[in-house]
């Protein structure tokens, strides 16, 4: 038979078995909805959308020492949405980088002085070093930091004492300065507000002078951000633990899915039509294990596509998960070859199925967390492909595998799949 | 067109072909017959190249053997079950066999076309199969063996559970298909539609051919001479009457007669004498 004559069969099969896929709501539930109900249900469960989920961990690095610079770091501890911890700069990027923290805010030396001079010259300076994968985070924290800043300058016109010293002082500055564009409107502005200061409280307006013009375009606190790639030595949420599992699901049902359609060709006599076509029993299989892959590709698709839009699951390297992906699919994809050919009725390829795999995925990670198991079960899951697949999906994702330390995961996934696949080819073969 | 040469098939202990021998000829429809575990079934699962013979030879014609795909092209399988796909429309179900035997395009479109006016179905050619009556899921499960337009169908026992009318319609559009050119196997166990339709009957028991030849020829091979059955008030006389009329005759000339009537061996008397009544389960 032509070569393209086959691929078109091959595909002409692919495509039936996914039409049926979409047309079975019940297999259509449990290859993509499944998957999705248990990577959220157990996050949420395991503490991801509630308690400390709003509170950002920040190590904060006071290098001003001035008494600014230490109520700005008071202001922060007092914020309810930071949980902030004293570090040095060193430690600091060290807790970032090892996800401890999600990012160090740094009060560079200067930022005492720089908060006497309001409305001219440089403002305060803050840095912030933060995990380039937590956007949201980072957007959070300089909104926070912002709003401490002009919460600073509140309460700085809130003494009278400090307010008017800070003004002389700008004053002083100003005078000593060479002339500018903004020069005389800024000596305006702040001899108004030495004015408005110097005035017992009762006599000043609601609102009070601002001085229009002055200090626009003036920033309370310039913020500047860079990148600290964190090391991603744990997951950064429990989304990360249970979107491989809820991915493992999905590949299980996609699979199971595949090996009962197999037995239903059986029983329902299509699979004997096909076999007196001109395609050979490779060509059907192929068919079968060509929607198979489409449907676990899509389930992943979709579960990596959620994980990442709203649940904070960022692969460390997209490449290498995909590489985990297909290695997990090859891997239950031949193993459920082998049961779509022992199982004789579409009840015993179920049965068998999830016989074989309920163990397996209670020792291998699928359902409770590794880390989370006795160690005699963790050392039992090493026989389990499952594992395998959790430790090369969760590599691929938080663990900063590299492509060294995924060989051997992926690798195991491949010999498992490869037996399963030489295994099934042949007991399909010998049912001729 | 098909011929199966001295053909021996075990499963094991049992041997499902002892030595088969069997040929059909190019346009016609010959009927199969015998009793369960007869080795009808494997005799079609040889033909179609689904499995091989251990010993002898199955070929078809100058296309070859069955197992080869190429040979294959050009031969179509009903089974008995409804192989086809009941969450997939008709249509769907005959784009889909059409691709698997190489069809596509314009040539695909006019076999599904063709199939599904034979079939009858083209008003409901966008519907699920699972929504259909018994009958057209039948029809549907035979015009699937049809639509790569092969030479050689194998249908095995295509009228299992339809309505008179589905199955007066399945036989008149087997009879369509033998005006078409096509040659057609057909295994049954109504032996009225085989008598209806075959050109040649072969009725094969324990692996082996026990008769082949048209439905006279088994009669007259098989079924034994006709009886003149005769009353004469509460008395039943049976004459047996190689030549009827001059029984009757004969019959006459010793007196009066109340009624009569003749009875002739039919194809199941046939089949029953040849295979035996005992129940094969």
């Amino acid at each position: 038979m032509a070569f393209a004559s086959a691929t078109a069969a091959v595909l002409a099969m692919a495509r039936k078995d996914l039409t049926l896929l979409t047309r079975n709501r019940g297999a259509l539930f449990f290859t993509f909805g499944w998957p999705v109900i248990m990577a959220l249900a157990f996050g949420t469960i395991f503490g991801g959308m509630g308690g400390e989920r709003g509170r950002i961990p920040v190590a904060v690095v006071d290098e001003d020492g001035t008494p600014e610079s230490a109520r700005l770091v008071e202001r922060l501890r007092a914020t309810e949405g930071l949980e902030v911890a004293a570090a040095t700069r060193e430690e600091a990027e060290r807790l970032v980088r090892t996800g401890k923290r999600t990012a160090a805010v740094i009060l560079p030396g200067g930022y005492g002085e720089a908060s006497g001079r309001l409305f001219y010259g440089e403002p305060r300076r803050l840095e912030i070093a933060v995990d380039p994968a937590r956007v949201a985070e980072a957007a959070m924290l300089e909104g926070i930091l912002t709003g401490a800043a002009m919460q600073s300058m509140q309460d700085l016109f809130g003494d009278r004492r400090r307010s008017t010293e800070m003004v002389n002082k700008a004053l002083a500055d100003l005078a000593a300065s060479p002339d500018g564009p903004r020069r005389l409107p800024t000596e305006r502005f702040l001899g108004e507000l030495k004015t408005f200061l110097a005035q017992p409280p009762e006599a000043k307006a609601p609102g009070g002078s601002t001085g229009a013009g002055a200090g626009s375009g003036w920033k309370p606190v310039a913020i500047e951000k860079r990148a600290l790639q964190a090391e991603r030595r744990g997951p950064a949420n429990p989304f990360e633990v249970t979107f491989p599992q809820g991915m493992l699901w999905g590949v299980i049902a996609s699979a199971l899915g595949f090996a009962v359609s197999l037995v239903t060709e059986r029983t329902r006599g299509t699979l004997m039509r096909l076999q007196t076509a001109p395609v050979s029993r490779a060509h059907v299989l192929a068919g079968k294990a060509l929607a198979c892959l489409a449907a676990i590709a899509a389930v992943l698709a979709l579960l990596v596509g959620m994980g990442w839009a709203f649940f904070g699951v960022r692969p460390a390297s997209p490449a290498l998960l995909a590489l985990a992906a297909a290695s997990l699919a090859v891997c239950f994809v031949g193993i459920m070859m082998v049961v779509a050919v022992l199982g004789k009725t579409e009840q015993s390829a179920g049965g068998l199925g999830w016989a074989i795999m309920m163990p397996l995925t209670l020792f291998g990670g699928g359902m409770v967390p590794l880390f989370a198991m006795p160690r005699w079960m963790q050392a039992a899951g090493s026989v389990s492909p499952v594992k395998w697949g959790i430790l090369a999906l969760e590599g691929a994702i938080w663990r900063g595998f590299g492509l060294a330390e995924l060989l051997l995961p992926c690798a195991v996934l491949l010999a498992v799949g490869a037996v399963g696949f030489v295994l099934g080819a042949r007991l399909f073969a010998a049912e001729g | 067109m098909l011929t199966l040469t001295n053909v021996r098939k075990r499963y094991g202990a049992t041997v499902a072909l002892d030595g088969l021998s069997l040929s059909v000829r190019p346009g016609e429809i010959l009927g199969l017959l015998g009793p369960n575990g007869a080795g009808k079934s494997t005799t079609v699962n040889l033909s179609v190249g689904l499995i091989a013979p251990d010993e002898g030879q199955v070929s078809l014609g100058a296309l070859g053997s069955p197992r080869d795909p190429t040979a294959r092209r050009r031969v179509g399988v009903a089974p008995q079950a409804l192989a086809i796909y009941e969450q997939l429309t008709a249509e769907e179900n005959l784009r889909f066999f059409g691709r698997v035997y190489g069809l596509s395009g314009a040539a695909l479109a006019g076999r599904v076309d063709w199939a599904l006016d034979f079939a009858a179905l083209r008003d409901r050619r966008r519907d699920r199969a699972a929504t259909y009556s018994g009958g057209m899921k039948r029809r549907l499960n035979l015009v699937a063996a049809l639509v790569h337009d092969p030479e050689l169908v194998l249908l095995d026992e295509p009228t299992v559970g339809v309505d008179p009318q589905s199955r007066n319609a399945i036989l008149e559009r087997i009879l369509e298909l033998r005006r078409l050119g096509r040659t057609v196997v057909y295994t049954t166990h109504y032996m009225e539609e085989a008598e209806r339709l075959c050109d040649r009957v072969a009725v094969v028991d324990h692996g082996r051919l026990l008769a082949l030849g048209t439905v006279p020829e088994l009669l007259r091979a098989h079924g034994g001479e006709p009886v003149l059955v005769a009353r004469v008030g509460s008395e039943v006389r049976r004459v047996p009457a190689p030549d009827p009329a001059r029984a009757l005759l004969d019959l006459l000339a010793t007196g009066h007669l109340d009624d009569f009537h003749l009875e002739r061996a039919n194809l199941e008397t046939v089949f029953l004498s040849l295979t035996g009544r005992s129940l094969r389960d």
